[in-house]
């Protein structure tokens, strides 16, 4: 008997150990990944220092001069126009389904969306530089250029010899690849809304669009800020959709039909030819600094969400 | 006796898929007086009360039959819906505030009914307040959120919203079902002093408050109306078996 007890004891104890082990694992793995791409980055650090290295628009491996602005603006650009167009339609989508779609259409779209968000990012990759790239180059932005060319300030982001690998495609290819992200969040978190919040608003003579800009769309605020940082997030890291679209051209570009580079693409371009040590430290450093970005945008969106929690 | 505001003839209703929750309910729903239903859980009180401001068009595949003359009309067959509700308000178990401050709470009505002076909209908040007793608690934090307020004083806010867009009848959903016996005694003293200005259509389970607060009390059991009379005379004198075996607490 008292065997018995000490055995299940000792078992007890051992599975305690093993799920601690787990999950310390993922503290080791992340703290390890900040530590070596900091080491290896510390030979572009000594170089640029940080707001040096961040503010210089330089890519010049010959010369061995780098910066981080051309890249973090080709990252960031792309990214805020990818939410710009995704949020609202992803918010479409959300009211769509949850509030005017027939019953049996509901799991079709459902179902669609979550396809979409399965497709791997080399396929949306593939289908970008070989279908939409053309579409965009041949049709879409000669168009747009028609219309908006004419008008000063404006018109700058529409000059230039409209190709389709350029800032515009790649961030609709990105903003199609984190829409149904924010979308099926937003879904969710709309359907939490409590029935009879919604029926109150009827109630005192709301139309069904008045009941959700004011009460459905506010009640989920926080679902919708969640769902748009994740979708952030993922724009940000993205890769191979956006190597095969964006051109890695190392400038600001000022027009949405000029060629552009992110961090991503930069990294996964250049390993392979960086063949001195400062050139191979500031890929890393570019490296950092995205990570550092993401870190930073999941601190201000929790601190966000519990703000919201407590309240 | 005094007039009625809604005359309901023959009214069923039937649920997607066939159910028949209502069968056949006459009933005269007297002006400036509370009318409280009664019955057991299931009998068809919350669905024959959600007839009044047409919640149920809000989901498919429902149908009515028979009519609610309101106005010399039938309301069952009223195209502009959004206004029909802004005359019947409606307030349920559960406080419903709205994501917003209190003053948006109560002017979100008159804004949607196209009221955008300043000064106006204040005065009914005020007045909505004031009628709801919720004005002496709520006059210097109207811009804070509705949801810090307690679940009575929610409950009064939601009632002043309704009241801010001048309704002419006040649908109750067990509105003190959620509620501690302190907020519950505050909401029966207001609507029965509300009932000067609206009249009241109360759906209960506490048979005490029905006999408290409500002029004429209609029992129903599974869909049927079983008796209305005069509440006094319900209470202690009724003429259905069934009515008495409810009442004294032998079912339901």
């Amino acid at each position: 008997m008292a065997g018995t007890i000490k055995r299940e004891q000792t078992l007890d104890k051992l599975f305690a150990a093993i799920t601690f082990l787990a999950a310390f694992m993922v503290l080791v793995i992340i703290v390890s990944i900040f530590t070596s791409l900091f080491r290896e980055s510390l030979t572009a650090i000594d170089a640029f220092g940080f707001f040096g290295f961040i503010s210089s628009t330089a890519w010049d491996p010959v010369r061995e001069n780098f910066g981080a602005a051309t890249t973090l603006y080709g990252t960031l650009i792309t990214t805020l126009m990818a939410l710009a167009i995704a949020v609202p339609v992803a918010l479409g989508i959300a009211i769509f389904i949850t509030e005017l779609c027939p019953k049996f259409l509901k799991p079709i779209f459902s179902t669609a969306i979550e396809l979409l968000a399965a497709i791997p990012s080399i396929i949306y990759g593939m289908w970008g530089l070989f279908t939409f790239a053309p579409l965009m180059g041949e049709y879409v932005e000669p168009a747009l250029q028609g219309i908006f060319e004419p008008i000063p300030l404006l018109g700058q982001l529409f000059s230039g010899v409209p190709l389709g690998i350029d800032i515009l495609t790649t961030s609709i290819i990105l903003s199609i690849m984190i829409t149904p992200f924010i979308s099926s969040i937003v879904r969710d978190t709309f359907a939490l809304t409590p029935v009879q919040l919604k029926e109150s608003a009827y109630g005192i003579g709301a139309t069904r669009w008045e009941v959700i800009r004011d009460v459905i769309i506010p009640h989920s605020k926080t679902g919708i800020f969640g769902s748009v940082i994740i979708a952030m997030g993922r724009a940000l890291g993205e890769t191979m959709a956006v190597a095969f679209v964006l051109g890695n051209k190392h400038a600001i570009a000022t027009s949405l039909f000029d060629a552009s580079a992110t961090i991503t693409v930069t990294l996964a371009n250049e390993f392979t030819e960086a063949d001195t040590d400062l050139y191979l430290s500031s890929l890393f450093y570019l490296a950092l600094i995205l990570l550092g970005m993401n870190f930073l945008l999941l601190a201000i969106a929790k601190t966000f969400l519990a703000r919201k929690g407590k309240a | 006796m005094s007039d009625s505001i809604m005359t309901v003839k023959n009214l069923n209703f039937y649920y997607q898929g066939g159910v028949h929750a209502v069968k056949n309910m006459s009933l005269e729903i007297k002006k400036n007086q509370v009318t409280a239903l009664i019955g057991p859980s299931g009998c068809g009180k919350t669905t024959f009360l959600r007839c009044f401001n047409r919640m149920h068009d809000l989901y498919p595949g429902h149908r009515h039959e028979g009519e609610i003359l309101f106005e010399g009309s039938n309301l069952l067959e009223r195209k502009d819906i959004t206004e029909l509700r802004s005359r019947i308000g409606m307030v349920f178990q559960k406080p419903t505030p709205f994501p917003m401050s209190i003053f948006d709470n109560i002017s979100y009505g008159l804004k949607l009914k196209g009221i955008k002076n300043r000064a106006e909209l204040a005065d009914r908040v005020e007045q909505a307040l004031k009628q709801a007793a919720l004005w002496d608690e709520a006059k210097d934090r109207l811009k804070q959120s509705a949801n810090g307020l307690s679940g009575g004083q929610q409950q009064r806010l939601v009632i002043a919203r309704a009241l801010a867009v001048e309704p002419d009848v006040l649908l109750f959903d067990e509105p003190t079902s959620a509620l501690d016996p302190i907020s519950t005694s505050k909401i029966e003293e207001l609507m029965m002093k509300l009932k000067q200005e609206v009249s009241i259509l109360i759906v209960t389970h506490n048979m005490q408050q029905a006999a408290r607060i409500s002029d004429q009390t209609a029992f129903m059991y599974m869909g049927e109306l079983i008796e209305v009379d005069k509440t006094e005379t319900m209470f202690t004198n009724p003429k259905e078996k069934l009515t008495e075996e409810y009442i004294t607490g032998r079912f339901g």
